[in-house]
């Protein structure tokens, strides 16, 4: 692959776009390129953020923080983290899953609403981005939103681009409202439950005030029995007490087991980064965003294709990994049918659509949507296959 | 809220106290929350705050009603759910006063709507002409299916099925002795109460001589005036309170700790005497000391400290009367007097809500009325009561009509608990 | 007299008022449509009452396929469309004009689905913001944004205008609490977006829809994330000498990483206004005061005010006051959301949203002040300091013309001077009418200009509530 283009500001950029639109040659957007076809497979020459960094504005009593799009990620972390504060939607991190190397950006969370397990209690990337700026098909610069989080001025098109997977424009700077890091962090596990059983007893465990930050299962394999998390976060004497509430809560599911706080935090970057479904034995890797009621049917449907599963998210995210040979173009039906959003994460099959298509209604919808960024079509052909 | 109003309008003194209500109008419309005909109907035309822009453009414009300002009005509980809600202070009650008012000077209603008011406005305030029309209801009863068919039909039907099913109650003991002590009260004697269950009253003068308050009779006073005041027959319902005025004076100078009301609803017009003859030189005065005295039974005995009574097993679910809690804002006393007498009170979800009784609401909506009242028995069945404890006898009527838990006014309850007989429906619980 | 024009009406639309009615009529009950003058009166305006229009009709649809039915009629026969929900609106959301019909949710008032294993409630969106938590408070839960006016405000209105309130703080706005909607489009077409899973992959439609001011859109029913109701909460009240001693408490209270459920600021007359209403012990003596409510145990709840009460002292707190029943501490939040009403009993006002840095309070409470003491008139401020969205309420007399055009412009320079501090013109209550002509301030053409392409791929012809939100020049697209 050629070396893509990577402006050196905002202004170059939209240069550069402008060009691209009377050369109507579409442009495949990256950033640290860690994350691989997770919103659809595109083709387009390759236009690069990475050059757009810097942190440009961090308000620690203010809780917000702006980036170029291009900043890793890394680098905003260890600002925050300076100042006790963390983005609390705990961005996975794709590189382990799919074998990628690189350096996530900033951009490119915001691009692809990357949330991690935090998810389930305090909202997703899509829920703390309050500000963006961004190139749109016409080569103007675009803001919306801004640096404070209330602000309902204007259409918000910060929750639209949240997520859009950078098929409405370039972004080139996001603003991000950010969280004190907890004081300390407890990870609790109830063993041996089914896959059934774990999302009755994380819905038990998520409708109780004890404020649990993050609740996930991992299943069963042949070396290892089911493990079902919950994660509780705060002052120390705050998570102790209740820690001790919620034992006597799920008492009917079993003795809550604690975990020594580093292996807590080596697990759930392990469930946040999907892990488990790292490596060749898995042919396909889908995401399923559903319901935890119909998580039950969802997980049938896996153990029916032989696949092997996670929970996160209290059952409302499933990951399932498929062996060569299984048929996933199946399994993505059923679930679809079974009240399931699946997406492709990782797959050797490149035939196969990366999301299930949207109702036509709301895929013209959305359509209409995107030519008003991008009358030309410029950017991301591809992505978003059957919703745009 | 802007108003437009001409100072040849303001000189008029209804007007006048209007517009200031408007004025402290700030259309935010908490209110439309708390009303009932707006939780039913989703309308804001049957809202208060739709109702207040309704009168507001009557007003302002000088026009007379017509037929659909008057349906919304009409179906106004005057509940006054939204004056407790209002954050502003606005006084809906003067204000839909002055509308109905307004409303009885300039629109003619249809025949059968006229006959009905006259009817009620002739009857109702009258205990011995009340008395006789309930004998002939009862044998009007069987007619009932025939009536619903005529114009209003639904109406005369309504007001059928709210005559008590057997005879008509007596009191269960004389009324003891007056007593010789330095506090003496006026018991409101009333109207249809006196007629539907003259046993309130009864237990309410026992109650207060057991604990040493004299009770002085008042001839020549009656009805309050409430019932004709929320026709908008203004010029009849001042005629009521005068005479109460009068009938209370002599006892009044003689020295009166205060006159004491076992119906709310009665309550809340008798407190407004006040602003009501406010323009009457010669009673503006009086009618001012006489609404100060007021009070409504609850509320006098609450500042009596009485003693813990013995605990009984018995539920009793308080329903608030719209008067009571809104009209007066007499919310905790009652309550509080019942838990000192030894029963387990609960609030009924949804107690800010009315029953739908309202005077002679349930006669001329039946439609609403009866609504609500389902409403309010389903709430009240929530809490599993043994029974029901009320403080104005119109909301007993009402609620008695959809189920079979006793309801008694709480001065009953109180009377029993304090060493007086047991009150008939209890005695035929157990 | 009122300065917001409203664009002219449409006469052609005016002369076939009765073939419109009777086209409606066709579509719904008798007295789910209303027509006569009088009848439409209480819906010419909202809780913005300088500005009044009368409208062609009123429809009040029992379902979503009424609504359905009601705007492919409008669309059809070229007739603009006014949503309404409560009619709560501050800006003037919901005010309509002659030529255009108001379709109002207040009937569509029912909870269809209340799923406690998924954390939601499905309900129909006329529904009160109050009447969702009350539906889902027997089970240990609650419904978390909560502006002030949701005892009365509808879920359609609050996601119209992506409402917040004194919690959001802690939990979020309107959008962050909303899974899904169903959405009547323009013409007619039913459309579900989101669903009862969070994050639905596709383009994010469901984000756009909320705060978009009923410009894109009807939404007639939504499935709502619940959240359980912690095991208590407290709230404290803080006195200080000065409203900058008040910033700098909150600045600090964030900045050593606790992040209380609310903290709300209050000026001396808006403690006067409110006490006189809530008799809720607001201290008197006072110039500034902050409600700031902590959640969890007792023990929790303890462990959290002594570290809040330890970083006020440093800020020369005077009086402290922690609320001792849940009697008072429904006494103290009645106050605050009771302001603006109360503030009725003394003067007319307008409130003001704009939202600032929360660094930058200090100087923007001196230099409004200073904006309203320069027209003559008086200013009472409520405000939620933990996120910087200010509620300043600007008094005057509504039957003085010149003092209304003067409160205007006051809040006209002050909105102008959030944006210029790095803030913007509303944080919650939407921009409406109110705030349409200020766009400008905060968005250059290019901004404003993409808003109205997305607006367009809705609704080409302008028929959805078209007087609001963008400037009337420049319409082109």
């Amino acid at each position: 692959m050629n070396a893509p283009a990577a402006p050196q500001s905002e202004d170059e950029l939209a240069a550069l776009i402008d060009k691209a639109v009377s050369d109507r040659a579409p442009l495949s957007i990256v950033g640290g390129r860690t994350r691989g076809s997770i919103g659809g497979r595109g083709n387009g020459a390759p236009l690069s953020t990475r050059a757009l960094t810097g942190i440009t504005l961090y308000e620690p009593a203010e809780m917000v923080i702006s980036a170029r799009a291009g900043t890793p990620l890394a680098e905003i972390e260890s600002a925050l983290a300076t100042k006790g504060q963390m983005l609390p939607f705990e961005p996975m991190d794709h590189r382990a899953l799919l074998g990628t190397t690189g350096t996530p950006t900033i951009g490119a969370i915001a691009a692809g609403n990357i949330s991690g397990p935090r998810r389930v209690s305090i909202g997703a990337a899509r829920d703390h981005l309050i500000g963006v700026r961004l190139v749109n098909g016409y080569g103007d610069i675009i803001k919306s939103g801004g640096r404070v989080m209330k602000n309902v001025t204007g259409l918000d098109l910060v929750k639209l681009s949240a997520g859009a997977f950078g098929t409405l424009g370039v972004l080139t700077e996001v603003t991000f409202k950010v969280l004190p890091r907890p004081e300390t962090a407890m990870t609790l596990s109830l063993d041996g439950l089914s896959a059934q059983n774990a999302v009755s007893a994380m819905a038990e465990a998520l409708a109780t005030p004890f404020e649990i930050s993050a609740a996930a299962h991992v299943s069963a394999n042949a070396s290892a029995p089911s493990l079902t998390f919950l994660r509780l976060e705060g002052f120390s004497e705050s998570c102790t007490y209740r820690a001790e509430r919620l034992s006597k809560h799920l008492d009917n599911f079993g003795t809550l087991r604690l975990l020594e706080i580093d292996e807590g935090t080596a697990l759930w970057q392990r469930i946040r980064d999907a892990e488990d479904f790292a490596g060749s034995d898995f042919a396909t890797v889908l995401r399923v965003h559903v319901a935890p009621s119909k998580a039950g049917a969802i997980v049938d449907i896996a153990h029916a294709n032989k696949a092997s599963i996670m929970l996160d998210w209290g059952g409302g995210l499933i990951w399932l990994g498929l062996a060569q040979g299984a048929d996933a173009s199946e399994t993505i039906q059923r679930i679809s049918e079974a009240g399931g959003h699946p997406m492709i994460v990782k797959s050797a099959v490149v035939t196969l659509p990366v999301l299930t298509p949207a109702s036509p209604a709301i895929a013209a919808l959305a359509r209409k949507v995107k030519h008003a960024f991008d009358p030309h079509g410029i950017f991301n052909p591809g992505l978003l296959a059957g919703h745009i | 809220m802007q108003t437009r109003f001409s100072p040849e309008q303001l000189a008029d003194s209804h007007t006048r106290e209007s517009e200031k209500i408007l004025r402290s109008c700030v259309h935010c419309g908490f209110c439309t929350a708390t009303c009932p005909t707006y939780l039913l109907e989703g309308d804001e035309r049957d809202s208060p705050r739709g109702r207040i822009y309704l009168i507001k453009d009557m007003l302002e414009n000088d026009k007379p009603a017509n037929t659909e300002v008057v349906t919304h009005i009409d179906r106004c509980l005057s509940c006054l759910s939204c004056m407790t809600t209002c954050p502003s202070g606005v006084h809906y009650m003067h204000l839909v006063d002055h509308a109905r008012a307004h409303i009885e000077k300039t629109y003619k209603r249809p025949w059968h709507d006229r006959l009905i008011r006259s009817m009620l406005a002739a009857i109702l305030p009258y205990p011995n002409r009340f008395r006789l029309a309930l004998t002939l209801g009862r044998l009007g009863r069987p007619f009932a299916p025939l009536l619903a068919a005529l114009p209003g039909g639904d109406r005369l039907k309504a007001m059928l099925s709210l005559i008590p099913k057997g005879g008509l109650p007596q009191t269960s003991s004389d009324e003891p002795a007056a007593i010789q002590s330095s506090r003496q009260v006026a018991i409101l004697g009333g109207c249809a109460q006196s007629v539907l269950d003259p046993e309130i009253n009864a237990a309410t003068n026992r109650l207060l001589a057991r604990f040493g308050i004299g009770v002085v009779f008042s001839p020549g006073e009656g009805c309050c005036g409430a019932l004709v005041h929320h026709m908008g027959q203004e010029d009849n319902a001042l005629g009521f309170a005068r005479r109460n005025i009068d009938a209370w004076w002599p006892l009044i100078e003689n020295g009166l700790d205060a006159i004491i009301i076992t119906a709310s609803g009665c309550g809340t017009t008798i407190k407004d005497y006040g602003f009501m003859l406010r323009d009457d030189p010669s009673y503006a005065q009086k009618a001012s000391r006489v609404s100060a005295l007021s009070k409504d039974i609850t509320e006098y005995l609450d500042t009596l400290d009485l003693p813990a009574a013995e605990p009984k097993s018995m539920v009793v679910a308080y329903h608030s009367a719209c008067s009571m809690q809104h009209g007066q804002q007499i919310k905790d006393q009652p309550k509080r007097l019942l838990k000192n007498a030894g029963f387990t009170v609960r609030d009924v979800p949804e107690g800010h809500i009315c029953c739908g009784s309202a005077g002679t609401y349930n006669i001329l909506q039946p439609d609403f009325a009866t609504r609500l009242r389902e409403r309010k028995i389903k709430n009240i069945m929530r809490t599993t009561p043994d029974i029901i404890a009320a403080g104005n006898i119109g909301c007993m009527t009402q609620i008695a009509q959809g189920t079979d838990i006793p309801i008694l006014h709480t001065a009953l309850l109180l009377d029993w608990a304090y060493g007086g007989p047991e009150p008939t429906a209890i005695r035929s619980l157990s | 007299m009122s300065a917001i024009a409203f664009p002219a009406p449409d006469n052609t639309i005016i002369v076939r008022r009765d073939e419109i009615i009777a086209g409606l009529a066709r579509l719904v009950e008798p007295e789910c449509l209303v027509t006569g003058d009088d009848e439409m009166r209480p819906f010419e305006t909202d809780a913005l009452t300088a500005y009044r229009r009368m409208p062609l009709a009123v429809v009040l649809p029992r379902s979503t396929q009424e609504v359905s039915a009601v705007l492919r009629y409008c669309h059809d026969a070229g007739v603009n469309v006014i949503p309404r929900g409560a009619g709560t609106s501050l800006a003037g959301g919901a005010i309509p004009q002659e030529d255009a019909v108001v379709i109002g949710i207040s009937k569509l008032n029912k909870v269809l689905d209340f799923n406690i294993a998924n954390r939601t409630i499905t309900v129909e969106a006329g529904i009160t913001n109050l009447a969702v938590s009350a539906a889902v408070a027997p089970e240990g839960f609650f419904y978390a944004p909560d502006p002030s006016s949701q005892l009365a405000c509808t879920i359609g209105g609050n996601i119209g205008m992506n409402s917040g309130g004194a919690h959001c703080l802690k939990y979020g706005v309107t959008s962050n609490n909303v899974l899904g909607v169903k959405v009547v489009l323009i013409d007619g077409t039913i459309i579900d977006l989101g669903g009862d899973a969070m994050d639905v992959p596709g383009l994010n439609l469901l984000g756009l829809m909320i705060g978009s001011e009923g410009q894109l859109g009807i939404v007639t029913e939504a499935i709502l994330r619940i959240i359980p109701t912690a095991e208590g909460a407290r709230p404290v009240l803080f006195g200080f000498d000065s409203s900058e001693d008040a910033g700098a408490c909150v600045a600090a209270i964030i900045a050593a990483g606790i992040v209380p459920v609310a903290m709300e600021f209050m000026d001396k007359p808006a403690i006067e206004i409110c006490e006189a209403f809530a008799k809720a012990g607001y201290p008197l003596d006072v110039e500034a005061m902050l409600i700031i409510e902590v959640e969890g145990s007792e023990a929790e709840i303890d462990a959290s005010l002594a570290r809040i009460v330890a970083i006020a002292r440093q800020h020369g707190v005077r009086v402290v006051k922690e609320s001792k029943s849940a009697i008072e501490t429904a006494q103290i939040w009645k106050g605050r959301k009771s302001a603006f009403g109360a503030t009725g009993r003394v003067a007319d006002y307008i409130c003001m949203d704009g939202t600032i840095p929360t660094g930058q309070l200090p100087y923007v409470l001196k230099r409004m002040s200073e904006i309203v003491a320069g027209y003559g008139l008086r200013v009472a401020n409520v405000f939620h300091a933990g996120d910087g969205n200010l509620h300043p309420l600007i008094l005057f007399n509504a039957n003085d013309p010149t003092e209304q055009a003067k409160a205007e412009s006051a809040g006209n320079d002050i909105l102008k001077l959030c944006v210029e501090v790095g803030g913007c013109l509303t944080g919650e209550h939407g921009v409406g009418i109110e705030k349409r002509d200020l766009m400008g301030v905060q968005f250059n053409a290019a901004d404003l200009n993409q808003q109205l392409r997305v607006r367009a791929a809705f609704d080409a012809d302008w028929r959805l509530n078209p007087a609001k939100v963008f400037p009337l020049e420049g319409r082109t697209s």
